[in-house]
């Protein structure tokens, strides 16, 4: 395999969500290219130690998503398509202005604890900061 | 492969016992060899009926301690959840080791006894196979009563050491209570011999106590039953 | 998953005397999945197993394990053709060597694999000829194990299986687990140590005091389990947040934590409409779950 993947279980993410991100994000950053092969479920699922179900969801969701190509008997492929590149591109432009807006809090004096707290309310709780405005 | 596990289980317990018994019956032969020609036959006879006695107390305590083990001792010692995990049924688990272990016990009561009917053929000694075959058949036929009663309780009393604590105690009991009050229901006197001894030859006579045995048989059987009942109740 | 429950009971219960080890116990474990049954010592996860097997009888109730009842002796032991079980306390015969006992064990499954329990034997550096009464504890636990591990059983039931084994020895194990997972082996295993069943249980059943507690998807509960720190500008009034979902409610002066198993958004909400200064949604960790579950009881 030529990514690594790293699950935790500290946070309050369902697993087959992190696997997921962390395929996305190896697509997006170009670590998994077009064509490549993902190892199958069940030499991951051994491989990261997690239920072999954990894995196939991640997969079948991602192949939902049209990130991966699940072809009978031989693995899962990746097949990056225009869209996930310029995605890649956006995530660019994204970090730049988190990273201008994480400048600014701190201007305004908040910790980084603090800052990362909020950043995790507002994912967690999307429609609480529509009703707040 | 149940048969492999009660054989591995009692096996030193088995082969202890027949050690045991094969020396005392060949201490045995070697007394009677000194013995004076002109008194042999009833001397022999007298000799062959002692130690036929202490071949039967041995013979009983080896076959209560055949009888013990099980699921029940299992439980006391851990394993009980492996044995109660396998495909097989509680009645066939018991089943087998009553089958195993009454096999053991005839051993144990055939061997010593062809051993000394071989030896004394053999020095030239007068003895008879058919008090041979009497005292084989008494033994195994009486004896089965102690065996399933050590049987049933190794499924009743639990503990390595309780359960033949328990059942010596209850040989013990029943041999001197019996002894007292039910004279002619004594086993201890049908599986020795002694109702049908003739005191002068210190030979066996009469024919074979065909309804004792069938009584003991059935007493045994009833034993069995019972103890296959309250496996099948029991819990671990 | 539509498909029916590999182990499904009905207000399974066992007393012994006036105490009951379990009560009213309502189980349903999905085929195809790792169940982690989750529980203190003494919570009653051992008799519900010994239940299943047979080997304790239920008080009143009813179960069924791959269809087939647990209270009936026929077909309890049918069952067990397919079901593969390591206890509690590793059972096994001191009077046997490792290869005698591997050979009296196998010779009851046409599941067995010998090429998987030689594999094992030699991963685990268990000395076939050796005697298991002079074996150490952690050598009896792998063997107790191999037994179980080396068979492709319908269903795999594990008491405590990762007790007497070094860290070393657990990853394997689960990795083992993961594994016959792969194979569709659906496995049940009983466990108190979080760390290892949050990485590798699909599911999740509670077990506390004799009752089941919570049942549900892991995955569920990492999504709907929530600690919400609140501040108010004046004290605030618990009763506002007792709300279904809302598990236990702690304040300190201006300050509240609520810890709701499901509906954090109605509690957030409720935070605003009182407003609160302050609101901080944080996910729980299994281990949180587990013990705020079990003080709840």
């Amino acid at each position: 395999m030529n990514v690594f993947f790293k699950l935790t279980t500290t946070t309050g993410q369902p697993l087959y969500l992190q696997l997921m991100q962390q395929i996305r994000h190896a697509a997006e950053t170009g670590a998994l290219q077009d064509g490549d092969q993902l190892p199958g479920i069940r030499t991951l699922a051994e491989e990261l130690v997690v239920s072999p179900n954990t894995v196939a969801k991640a997969y079948s969701e991602l192949e939902h998503d049209g990130l991966l190509e699940l072809r009978q008997g031989s693995g899962a492929f990746v097949c990056v398509k225009r869209r996930t590149r310029s995605l890649a591109d956006h995530v660019q432009v994204a970090r730049r202005r988190l990273r201008d807006l994480v400048e600014r809090l701190r201007e305004d004096g908040l910790l980084d604890e603090e800052i990362r707290r909020a950043f995790e309310a507002e994912l967690l709780y999307p429609a609480e900061t529509v009703r707040k405005q | 492969m149940l048969w492999y596990k009660v054989w591995l289980e009692t096996r030193s317990r088995f082969l202890t016992s027949l050690a045991t018994l094969t020396i005392f019956s060949a201490v045995f032969v070697h007394h009677a060899e000194g013995l004076q020609r002109p008194e042999w036959t009833a001397a022999y006879n007298r000799l062959l009926y002692i130690t036929q006695q202490y071949i039967v107390v041995m013979w009983i305590l080896a076959v209560i301690l055949l009888g013990m083990g099980g699921i029940v001792r299992e439980k006391a010692t851990g394993a009980s959840s492996l044995t109660l995990s396998l495909p097989v049924s509680r009645a066939l688990l018991l089943g087998v080791h009553v089958g195993v272990g009454a096999l053991e016990a005839i051993i144990l009561a055939v061997v010593p006894w062809t051993g000394i009917f071989l030896v004394s053929s053999h020095a030239g000694m007068p003895i008879l196979i058919s008090q041979v075959e009497f005292y084989v058949l008494l033994l195994v036929a009486g004896g089965l009563v102690y065996f399933a009663m050590a049987i049933l309780v190794s499924c009743l009393v639990e503990g390595e050491y309780t359960a033949p604590a328990v059942a010596f105690g209850l040989v013990f009991l029943t041999t001197i209570v019996f002894d007292a009050w039910l004279r002619p229901l004594n086993l201890w006197r049908l599986v020795t011999g002694d109702f049908c001894l003739d005191r002068h030859t210190y030979l066996l006579s009469g024919r074979f106590p065909w309804l004792g045995a069938l009584a003991c048989c059935s007493v045994a059987g009833v034993m069995l039953l019972v103890s296959v009942r309250v496996m099948k109740r029991r819990e671990f | 998953m539509t498909s029916t429950p590999v182990i499904q009971t009905r207000d399974l219960t066992k007393s012994y005397g006036s105490a009951a080890a379990v009560r009213g116990l309502n189980l349903s474990v999905e085929p195809n999945c790792i169940t982690a049954f989750l529980g203190q010592n003494g919570a009653g996860k051992s008799t519900t197993i010994k239940m299943l097997l047979g080997l304790v009888r239920p008080s009143s109730g009813e179960g069924t394990v791959l269809g087939m009842r647990i209270t009936d002796a026929e077909e309890n032991r049918e069952m067990r053709r397919k079901v593969a079980y390591v206890a509690e306390n590793k059972p096994l015969y001191g009077y046997m060597t490792v290869e005698q006992t591997i050979r009296f064990v196998s010779s009851f499954y046409t599941d067995w694999r010998a090429d998987i329990a030689s594999k094992l034997l030699n991963e685990y550096k268990l000395p076939p000829q050796r005697k298991v009464k002079s074996l150490s504890k952690g050598m009896r636990t792998k063997l107790a194990l191999l037994l179980a591990l080396a068979r492709r059983p319908e269903l795999l039931i594990l008491d405590e299986p990762s007790e007497g084994l070094d860290p070393v020895g657990i990853e394997h194990l689960l990795q083992m687990l993961v594994a016959l997972a792969a194979d569709g082996v659906t496995i049940f295993f009983s466990s108190h140590q979080i760390a290892e069943v949050e990485r590798v249980a699909d599911h999740i059943c509670i077990l506390d005091n004799g009752r089941l507690l919570v049942n549900a998807s892991l995955d569920e509960l990492r999504q709907s389990y929530r600690r919400i720190d609140l501040v108010f500008p004046v004290p605030p009034p618990e009763r506002e947040f007792q709300i279904v979902g809302v598990e236990r409610i702690e304040s300190k002066g201006h300050e509240m934590r609520v810890f709701a198993s499901k509906n954090a958004e109605a509690v957030v909400e409720r935070a605003h409409n009182l407003n609160a200064v302050s609101v901080e949604v944080a996910p729980v960790a299994l281990r949180e779950i587990f013990l705020e579950t079990v003080k709840e009881n």
